[in-house]
């Protein structure tokens, strides 16, 4: 299932939902709305990823990307399917992201 | 199941995953199996055509096999691009998985994923270019895994 994308900044708060399969033909997009997203310095980044089936490592080093372009940014992955904490858990990537169940408990 | 051939872009990784799943469903694979073979594939798969092909300057296919032998499921992906054997690649390792993540390498996460997503990664270079095969044991006398 290609990626569908959307994104948005509200404040001090960057939203990107993410849907369907994340994989190396469309992670240079997501890299490009993540970048444009931190221009105005937003203190965290919200990635809706409850119906992200796929994520293969280049959304990972998305991942990075952003944490090295904001070192103090927060990143929220809201709901992630099993699979893909699965892959945050074996790269060591879960202990750098903080992984929820609501978007609620990104507004702390 | 009958070999496929797809062209060596980043449009096949989404027609490979699918020739996996299904090659995975038939060997009764569960979800999660079937989920870490296909990253180990679409991994391998992106590195061939991001790096043996385009960087390399070469075209070339992707050919993806899937069969059983000796209770084991095996995918096969040949490739004419340049040659690079992925079990030599630096993988992170337990420190680097501990780096905060604006410290982190980029390199070696791919490779790391598809070595786990798998019993054995085979990897062969030939006059033409690289085969790799990808092995999942199936437990005998039970095909659910």
């Amino acid at each position: 299932m290609p990626l569908q994308m959307s994104s948005s900044v509200e404040g001090k708060t960057a939203r990107v939902v993410l849907e369907g399969e994340l994989d190396g033909s469309s992670s240079t997009s997501v890299r490009d709305a993540v970048d444009k997203a931190l221009q105005d310095h937003p203190d965290r980044l919200v990635l809706m990823v409850e119906k992200l089936n796929f994520m293969a490592s280049a959304g990972l080093r998305i991942l990075i990307f952003a944490k090295q372009k904001q070192p103090g940014l927060k990143v929220y992955l809201v709901k992630p399917q099993e699979t893909i904490v699965d892959t945050l858990k074996k790269t060591g990537f879960y202990q750098g992201v903080y992984v929820v169940e609501t978007e609620e408990e990104t507004k702390g | 199941m009958e070999q496929q051939t797809f062209p060596g872009t980043l449009d096949a990784l989404e027609p490979l995953r699918e020739y996996v799943k299904e090659a995975a469903r038939s060997a009764g694979l569960d979800q999660r199996a079937i989920y870490k073979l296909c990253l180990a594939v679409d991994e391998i798969a992106t590195n061939v055509v991001c790096h043996g092909y385009e960087e390399a300057g070469l075209n070339g296919d992707l050919k993806i096999e899937a069969s059983i032998k000796d209770d084991s499921l095996v995918i096969q992906l040949e490739d004419r691009a340049k040659p690079y054997d992925p079990n030599l690649h630096d993988v992170p390792n337990t420190d680097d998985l501990l780096q905060p993540l604006d410290e982190r390498e980029i390199g070696g996460l791919g490779i790391l994923l598809a070595q786990d997503g798998v019993d054995d990664l085979q990897y062969t270079a030939t006059n033409e270019g690289n085969v790799h095969r990808f092995i999942i044991h199936l437990p005998q006398n039970d095909t659910n895994r």
